[in-house]
């Protein structure tokens, strides 16, 4: 034969197992196989992409008020200490990142650690929360969406159309059959369309803050309020409960941010850029945080009527109330603003659930199906129609029986959080349990760092699931005398409960450790 | 010879298999399967490092490929390549230039219910863009044995020469039956001109080809059995209806007179020819050159003869 580079053909099934891993070798070291990486990014370019997974302007205003509501102007220093957990918390995720690059991570990294029944909970747990996100951010884009039009036309009447429950959950869902589509079809927001929005999301907070300063100054305020020190004292909070509460809300503003840590071979200087882009990263988060915090919290007060932001009619989006009064005619710029970043959220955060049900459909702890990736389009196609019809579905039932959905939601996501981001860090803490002691620095980042992490997550998750039993909590909504946050929250993870349960039954390899084994 | 198939893991991934296998059996080329995955990015993917995804997306891949190997008989060597890149489109064309590829076989179509070819995204991207002629499996195509008659359809428009040379070169090397076929649409009230404009195509195509049949070498011309058949309808689709096409025979096309040289651009005509067509297509970018007119001295006969 002339064509000598022709790979020989196996002749039985005996040779087949041999050729196909000669192939495989020949695509690893091939120029076909991982090389050099296009498209790797800089200190600037991974700042813009733990500024777009935060999303900023969207956090704010779906988690000011709720929060204001828990801890009143004591909101900076909740605000400075949630940090704290999550700092410690992504310190872990970021070495089981390094050791066991997965795309179940907290599924896979928990399974490792804990074995299978621990480790699908913390899956469960990843899921509900980014299906829990989902929903919101579309119920979100939604308000902003009707918001921006009745901006645009000049006619107040077309922001009430969010109100009329039927109209809302239909274009919500729209927003969510959209995402999911766009997601779908293996289609990304492009490294250009992040700095735009990240610019613009940052130049709109800051244009706000400096608004409602400067009604401040001219006496046009609606409820001046002199900046104090007790604002940043976080044992000023008057209970542990409205401490928890404020904590786990918090966690959920910086959810995202983890992401810059677990950067390495996309950045150009995998030495340093991913340890700097998160310390940039969280410095900007944390300066526009408090800007638009004090500024809010000088500008309305917490009085819990008109504006203020303890009134809990503003709390489920203190920017959809407060952005005319502060930004005058260029109230539309928050809108829009808000709108692109939520949808842009909505689009990059269906990747997340989507990501974890196929990892776990490929370990085979669901179904088969959900592993399935689509030829065409290169997505996990079943995975993603599975998540798109979750959080639709999860919206729907919020929305029916919550006074305020968007408020509820974010509690329980909070919660959600705190109960996958605890198991992720304590399964770190348990797989490296080995390699802990060997130096300071595996002591810290492999064992100090998460323990104190997860540790503190999982109190916050406990106090504030006991907490949201009354049904004052929250919202203020309730089914049958226990509030709905406890119901979403606990009703979430026991839904976790009795699948897991149906999967062992009717696929038992992976509960019984056949598939991802555990420890090292 | 080697040809690049773009392979996608359903029905028109096997299309394009299948019509590869049966090229490259007339010419005792080689295959490269290409499968494509997306370059996965940081930017649009939150709460998800990347690395995961891209690793069990590489796992996918190859498990295709294994699955694409196992469509080609062993009498035709295959190789598999995973390709990442954004455009499967570009990174195929990509691919196809590196590998040196003669030809780029993919499936044409994602299975139209009335038309046998509804063109791709991926597929028309590449008819815009390819260097390399690029051959089109129809939905469904099944045949892996080598081809039995090679067309070449005439437009009149410049460029004829080229895509006859290509056409005599094809089916010379292959030892089939070359035929030129002359796509007519007549107007509704121009039936009493169709003889006319017939013989008039008939003329032209007939000089074109006499022109194109290597003058000296007496062997070649008589072994390249060559005729000119004219097809006229009311449309191009017709014209193509009214045609016989055997299983094992695919039309050539030149690209529009529109591309920049050297690249395809399907023509509105070609497009029309396309949606009627039972037979595969390969269409040649304008000023492409056959590269081995007579290289099938330097090939193993016995494989000509195997097919």
């Amino acid at each position: 034969m002339s064509t000598e580079h022709a790979m020989s053909r196996p002749s039985g099934p005996g040779q087949k197992a041999g050729h196909q891993a000669g192939q495989r070798t020949e695509e690893q070291h091939g120029l076909s196989g991982k090389g050099l990486k296009a498209g790797s990014v800089g200190l600037i370019g991974a700042v813009v992409i733990g500024i777009s997974c935060i999303a900023p302007a969207y956090t704010l205003t779906a988690a000011l008020g709720p929060t204001v509501s828990e801890v009143g102007v004591h909101l900076p220093a909740i605000f400075l200490v949630g940090f704290i957990p999550m700092l410690l918390v992504a310190l872990g995720y970021r070495e089981l990142n390094n050791a066991m690059p997965d795309a179940g991570t907290s599924f896979t990294w928990a399974s490792r650690a804990f074995g299978p029944w621990i480790g699908w909970m913390g899956g469960w747990g990843l899921i509900a929360a980014t299906i829990i996100v989902l929903s919101n951010l579309a119920a979100v884009a939604v308000d902003f969406f009707y918001l921006m039009l009745a901006q645009l036309f000049g006619n107040p009447e077309l922001a009430d159309l969010t109100a009329n429950l039927p109209l809302n959950i239909a274009t919500t869902l729209v927003f969510i059959a959209l995402a999911c589509w766009i997601s779908y079809r293996g289609m990304e927001t492009t490294k250009s369309v992040q700095y735009v929005l990240v610019g613009f999301q940052l130049l709109v907070l800051g244009w706000f803050a400096v608004a409602a300063f400067s009604h401040v100054a001219n006496g046009t305020a609606f409820d001046a309020t002199a900046i104090q020190a007790d604002w940043f004292n976080p044992f000023g909070v008057e209970s542990f409960s409205a401490f928890a509460a404020g904590v786990s809300l918090s966690i959920f503003i910086y959810w995202g941010w983890d992401v810059t840590l677990t950067m390495n071979e996309e950045t150009k200087n995998p030495e340093k850029t991913p340890g700097r882009a998160a310390t940039v990263t969280v410095l900007v988060i944390v300066i526009i945080y408090m800007t638009v915090a004090l500024a809010t919290l000088s500008f309305a007060g917490v009085g819990d009527t008109g504006l203020g932001a303890g009134n809990p009619e503003n709390q489920g989006s203190i920017f959809a109330v407060l952005a005319g009064p502060v930004m005058g005619p260029f109230a539309i710029l928050m809108s829009l603003a808000i709108l692109s970043s939520s949808a842009a959220s909505l689009q990059s955060t269906f990747v997340s659930p989507a990501r974890t049900l196929l990892s776990m459909g490929h370990y085979k702890a669901l179904p088969q199906k959900f592993g399935r990736i689509s030829p065409t389009h290169k997505s996990p196609s079943y995975a993603t129609i599975a998540s798109a019809v979750a959080a639709a579905a999860f919206y729907v039932i919020t929305r029916t029986t919550s006074e305020n959905a968007l408020w509820d939601t974010i509690t329980a996501l909070g919660m959600m959080i705190c109960f996958y981001y605890g198991i992720t860090a304590l399964a770190c803490v348990w797989f490296f349990r080995a390699e802990a002691f060997r130096g300071a620095k595996a002591f810290f980042f492999k064992f100090l760092a998460p323990l104190l992490g997860g540790v503190m997550l999982l109190v916050m998750f406990v106090k504030t699931a006991y907490d949201s039993m009354d049904p004052a909590y929250g919202s203020g909504s309730s089914i049958g005398g226990v509030g709905l946050v406890f119901v979403l929250g606990t009703g979430v993870i026991l839904l976790g409960v009795v699948l897991m349960l149906v999967m062992a039954r009717i696929r038992p390899e992976f509960f019984k450790g056949r598939v991802l084994s555990r420890g090292h | 010879m080697r040809y690049v198939v773009g392979y996608i893991a359903n029905a028109r991934g096997h299309d394009a298999v299948n019509l590869a296998v049966s090229l490259a059996r007339g010419r005792g080329a080689a295959l490269d399967l290409v499968v494509v995955v997306p370059e996965v990015q940081q930017f649009g993917a939150a709460h998800s490092p990347r690395a995961g995804f891209e690793n069990a997306l590489q796992e996918q891949a190859q498990e295709w490929l294994d699955e694409a190997l196992a469509l080609v008989p062993y009498d035709v060597p295959a190789k598999v390549h995973i390709r990442t890149g954004d455009s499967d489109a570009h990174t195929l064309i990509g691919a196809a230039e590196e590998l040196g590829a003669d030809l780029l076989v993919i499936g044409a179509t994602s299975g139209g219910i009335f038309k046998r070819f509804t063109i791709g995204s991926v597929a028309s991207a590449l008819l815009h863009a390819s260097t390399v002629p690029v051959a089109l499996a129809p939905h469904g195509y099944y045949r892996q044995e080598a081809l039995t008659r090679i067309s070449c359809g005439l437009g009149n428009r410049a460029g004829a020469e080229k895509l006859l040379d290509f056409a005599v070169g094809m089916a010379t090397n292959r030892e089939v039956p070359l035929r030129v076929v002359s796509l007519l649409a007549l107007g509704v009230g121009a039936e009493g001109d169709a003889a006319t404009a017939a013989g008039a195509a008939r003329e032209y195509a007939e000089r074109h080809l006499a022109a194109a049949l290597p003058a000296g070498k007496a062997e070649v011309r008589a072994e390249t059995k060559t005729e000119v058949v004219v097809a006229h309808g009311r449309s191009i689709e017709e014209a193509v209806d009214r045609l016989e096409w055997e299983a094992g025979e695919v039309l050539l096309i030149g690209s529009s007179r529109l591309a920049t040289s050297r690249s395809i651009f399907l023509g509105s005509t070609a497009n029309r020819i396309l949606r009627a067509l039972p037979v595969p297509m390969i269409v040649v970018p304008s000023d492409y050159e056959l590269k081995q007119l007579n290289h099938s001295a330097s090939n193993d006969p016995s494989r000509e003869a195997q097919s």
